[in-house]
């Protein structure tokens, strides 16, 4: 029996080992920290931008920041949206990801009440399907309500409407005409 | 922790008659003996069921029944941390014509009785899967194959996931001895479902009730012993092959053993095993669910050496699944989920097909183990077993990251490698006074785990030292046993919060403690109490989780402050058996102080795909009571009826609230016609028989998206006979059919039940060749 009390403690210590210096550090593949909103008037050429923004991501500290979309009333706006996943270094841009995979994603400005503003798409993917990352907004007359921001991922599955697919973004902002 | 090990004990039995008084004048006698040592055993118990008591092996084994009328008896032989043995015994006149006048012993047979040691505490409630029994489930899952059985009903993630749970608690609050060791796997997560090939075991056993003493901690709700056959020592070259196919995904089986003795070489036996498992997608009464196929490739080997008191086992397993997980069920936010609920079925439609997709799970189990053991020529027993147990799970999710050169690399967004040592030492002790006897042991264990990808749980390092003593005294009609049990544990966790390492340490230690009587009231009537209390130390994932639960659509939040749950269970049964019925009643009532759980929280958490609600694990105290009713009754010749039943309520007495994920209440009935010969066919049966599963309505309320899903009840048939080829050569054969009339349903312990309808019809062929023995 000699023999294998060697064998287990040789292995007992061959196999000690400290997972403290293997940590790593957390990498989501599909995290987005940071949703701006750029909306750019029409005439004027105004930029004004609205962010949310939850740097380390689900968990954590909560949200830095979930800005009230505030348009004038009857303007007219070029709306241009920008993600990022900012926990990375460098700091990861999915917009530019999203473009390459323009096929598979789908933006959907949904604002409530729903005679706030109308959303006309820009853009259209090598399907013909509209993407959403660029697009025009006719604001309506002054009120209050939501601007539900959706990124829809529909792999091998879109087909112009909501349905398919999951949900990277669905942000539900507060939004004022004034 | 420890391996049960087959004894095979040799019972010479005698009779003599006189021709003056040929009434009661046999007897019976005989050595019961242990086959690894050759050793007697002191101070088992031999019972003839309907005299009026038992009698003692004495120092050189033997036992000696007098004063026997002829007739036929059932003999009993108890032994000390084996299951108690019964054999009918026929001492009629038919054998008496063999008896001359003379006065002489005439050898009737040699019975050789194989007897399973089993740990289990003996007032504990011991429910065993062998045999045909365990036959009809081949082909299932470890989950699947137990459900048969009352009070163990299933938590599945899909289909092809299932996990047991025991009395209404799983996963951590389950233990899992595979093979003598326990299973350290990824168990806290509810899609993590057991990585054991149940071809490895010939017999499996679930003690219900807290069994901490003897197992150490996580034995809450109950163990689960997964147990092969003793290797084939010193015997000629046997094996079998078993295929099975299911028409549901289209999924076949193949497993095949091969075992025997080495030639010329005493002593050695060995035996090598393998399986392989392919299925595609599984299809609802309706629509087939996309991605849910299987791939599964496991083999075993195993080698040992017995030398008189001397013994030694070696044992190697592998495990390697490939599950594909309904891509239906991926939910960004919360949104989704409710709109997958209000459709009422999925919104991904497929065919059928064996591809495995994203997501899926790939997971490898290996198991190398040692175990030697010796017996000491005055009765002393010492068992030594150390293993090594790595687990490697990599979860892909259903998208691939964005960036195509990431993206191409294929790596698993989610990736645990948890490594596990286990040292058990075992004293069993030899008999003080032919009546008492106990085992000593020490366990440890040292494990640690890795991780990489999404954030979930935190790398750790845990050290856990238990010792244990328990005690059993055997007299008469009664059996009484005691032990206790102190645990220390020692945990570290390592990750990284805003790009710094954090380190963690926590220390738990615990007693434990077992008491029970097993009594026999008569040959007919047995009755046994045992009250129990096993712990739980918090897993990593009720300390720190901190995201959302993608499958729940939940935030959910660890609490690094958690104090280690206990459990006191009490249980009580009684069985009554007579040949045309059998049955068995037991009510339990399970006490857990600082029960871990998800406690709503009143405030949503924001995140980039919108709120979620919010849980955090918090501790209460909850009672888990119910019964487990079962009863077979022949109710003409060969027709029998088996009814089980099984309630339970849970309870949370500190918030004066239900508790989610409680299995509900169901009710099994198979009606079963036998014959036990025809021609060349042996053992032919016909059953079929009906599940009944209530709607669970002890709920919190407002606690879920959709309300648990209504009852239902299942029809199923089977048949099935075995053919004795030639001598050495027999071949099984079984068919059934499971959800006969393709019933629409949903089970509120399927965790899937949100996006689909659960597995519609399933007919399957099973064909088990054995030859060589």
């Amino acid at each position: 029996m000699t023999w294998m009390l060697l064998i287990a403690v040789t292995t007992l210590f061959t196999q000690c080992k400290d997972s403290a210096d293997e940590v790593e550090v957390d990498d989501e593949n599909e995290l987005i920290t940071s949703v701006t909103l750029t909306f750019t008037e029409v005439g004027t050429g105004t930029v004004t931008k609205f962010a949310y923004k939850d740097p380390d991501g689900d968990g954590g500290n909560a949200p830095t920041k979930f800005d009230t979309i505030s348009l004038k009333a009857n303007a007219s706006y070029t709306l241009t949206p920008e993600f990022l996943d900012e926990s990375k270094t460098p700091v990861d841009n999915i917009t530019g990801e999203i473009k390459e995979k323009d096929f598979e994603h789908l933006l959907i400005y949904t604002p409530s009440p729903a005679s706030l503003f109308t959303y006309t798409y820009g853009d259209k993917d090598s399907n013909n399907y509209p993407v959403g990352l660029t697009g025009t907004v006719k604001a309506g007359a002054a009120g209050t309500g939501k601007l539900k921001v959706q990124l829809r991922h529909q792999p091998n599955a879109k087909n112009g409407t909501a349905t398919p697919g999951t949900d990277d973004v669905n942000l539900d902002f507060n939004l004022m005409i004034k | 922790m420890k391996k049960y090990f087959l004894l095979i004990v040799s019972l010479a039995i005698f009779s003599v008659s006189k021709a003056q008084n040929a009434d009661c004048a046999c007897f019976m006698k005989g050595i019961v003996r242990d086959q690894h040592s050759g050793q007697p055993i002191i101070g088992a118990t031999v019972l003839l069921e309907g005299t009026t008591s038992g009698v003692f092996t004495d120092e050189k084994g033997r036992y000696e029944i007098r004063n026997l009328c002829p007739g036929r008896y059932k003999l009993e032989a108890r032994i000390v941390g084996y299951n108690t043995y019964r054999q009918s015994i026929d001492l009629t006149e038919g054998h008496e014509e063999n008896f001359s006048l003379e006065e002489q012993e005439v050898h009737l047979k040699d019975v050789e009785i194989t007897a399973h040691r089993t740990d289990a505490p003996a007032s504990q409630p011991l429910a065993i899967l062998s045999g045909n029994d365990l036959e009809k489930t081949r082909g299932q899952s470890l989950g699947e194959s137990l459900k048969g059985i009352t009070g163990v009903t299933t938590m599945q993630t899909g289909s092809s996931i299932s996990k047991p749970v025991i009395h209404g608690l799983h996963s951590n609050r389950v233990l899992i001895m595979n093979n003598g060791v326990r299973q350290e796997g990824q168990q806290w997560g509810s899609e993590h479902a057991p990585e054991i090939d149940p071809f490895v075991a010939t017999r499996m056993s679930v003690i219900k009730g807290a069994a901490g003493v003897r197992y150490g901690s996580d034995a809450i709700g109950g163990v689960i012993l997964v147990e092969p056959e003793e290797l084939p020592f010193n015997k000629p070259l046997s094996g079998e092959v078993n295929m099975v196919g299911f028409s549901n995904g289209r999924q076949g089986v193949v497993s095949s053993t091969l075992q025997g003795g080495i030639k010329g070489v005493s002593g050695f036996g060995w035996r090598a095993q393998g399986t392989i498992k392919r299925g595609g997608n599984i299809k609802t009464p309706d629509y087939f669910l996309d991605n849910t196929g299987i791939s599964e490739k496991n083999f075993s080997l195993g080698a040992g050496y017995r030398n008189k008191g001397f013994g030694i086992d070696l044992f190697y397993s592998r495990f390697d699944t490939k599950i594909g997980i309904f891509s239906g069920s991926h939910i960004g936010s919360i949104t989704d989920l409710l709109n997958v609920i209000n459709n009422g079925e999925p919104f991904i439609k497929s065919g059928f097909t064996y591809n495995i997709g994203r997501p899926n799970q790939n997971v490898t189990h290996d198991l190398l183990k040692a175990e030697a053991h010796y017996h000491f020529n005055d009765g002393n027993r010492l068992q030594w077993t150390i293993a090594q147990q790595i687990n490697n799970r990599n979860e892909y999710d259903l998208h691939v990251p964005r960036n195509d050169s990431i993206a191409s690399l294929n790596h698993p967004e989610l990736t645990f490698k948890l490594n596990t040592l286990t040292n058990d030492v075992i004293w069993d002790h030899k008999p003080i006074a032919g009546k008492v006897t106990g085992q000593i042991g020490v366990s440890s264990l040292y494990q640690y785990n890795l991780m990489s990808g999404r954030p979930l749980i935190p790398n750790f390092n845990q050290f856990n030292i238990g010792i244990f003593w328990i005690e059993r005294y055997v007299k008469n009609n009664w059996e009484l046993e005691a032990g206790g049990r102190y645990d220390y544990r020692t945990l570290s966790t390592h990750r990284i919060v805003s790009r710094q390492k954090v380190s963690n340490d926590f220390t738990f230690s615990n007693a434990s403690g077992t008491i029970g009587a097993t009594r026999n009231f008569s040959q007919r009537i047995s009755a046994r109490l045992n009250a129990g209390s096993a712990w739980r130390a918090p897993n990593v994932s009720e300390l720190f989780s901190d995201g959302v639960h993608h499958g729940a659509a939940a935030f959910e939040r660890g609490d690094s402050t958690l104090r280690p749950e206990k459990a006191v269970n009490t249980i009580a049964s009684v069985k009554y058996q007579s040949e045309r019925l059998t049955i068995e009643i037991g009510g339990y009532f399970n006490y857990l102080r600082d029960f871990i759980y998800l406690k709503p929280q009143p405030d949503p958490i924001l995140t980039v795909r919108g709120a979620f609600p919010y849980f955090k694990y918090t501790q209460t105290d909850a009672t888990f009571k119910g019964i487990d009713f079962s009863a077979d009754w022949e109710l003409i010749k060969h027709l029998t009826l088996t009814t089980k039943l099984s309630y339970l309520k849970a309870y949370d007495t500190r918030n004066d609230n239900y508790l989610v994920m409680i299995p509900s209440n169901r009710w099994d009935n198979q009606l079963k016609y036998s014959i036990p010969e025809l021609g060349k066919w042996h053992n032919l049966f016909v059953s079929g028989g009906n599940l009944w599963v209530a709607r669970q309505k002890r709920v919190p309320p407002n606690s879920d998206f959709s309300p648990p899903p209504a009852s239902y009840s299942l029809w199923n048939i089977q048949a099935g006979g075995t053919i004795h080829v030639s001598e050495k050569q027999q071949l099984e054969i079984g068919i059934s059919v499971t959800n006969l009339f393709d019933t629409v349903y949903r089970d509120y312990m399927n965790r899937f039940r949100y996006y689909s309808d659960d597995i519609g019809r399933n007919a399957s062929l099973r064909i088990k060749w054995k030859f060589g023995s």
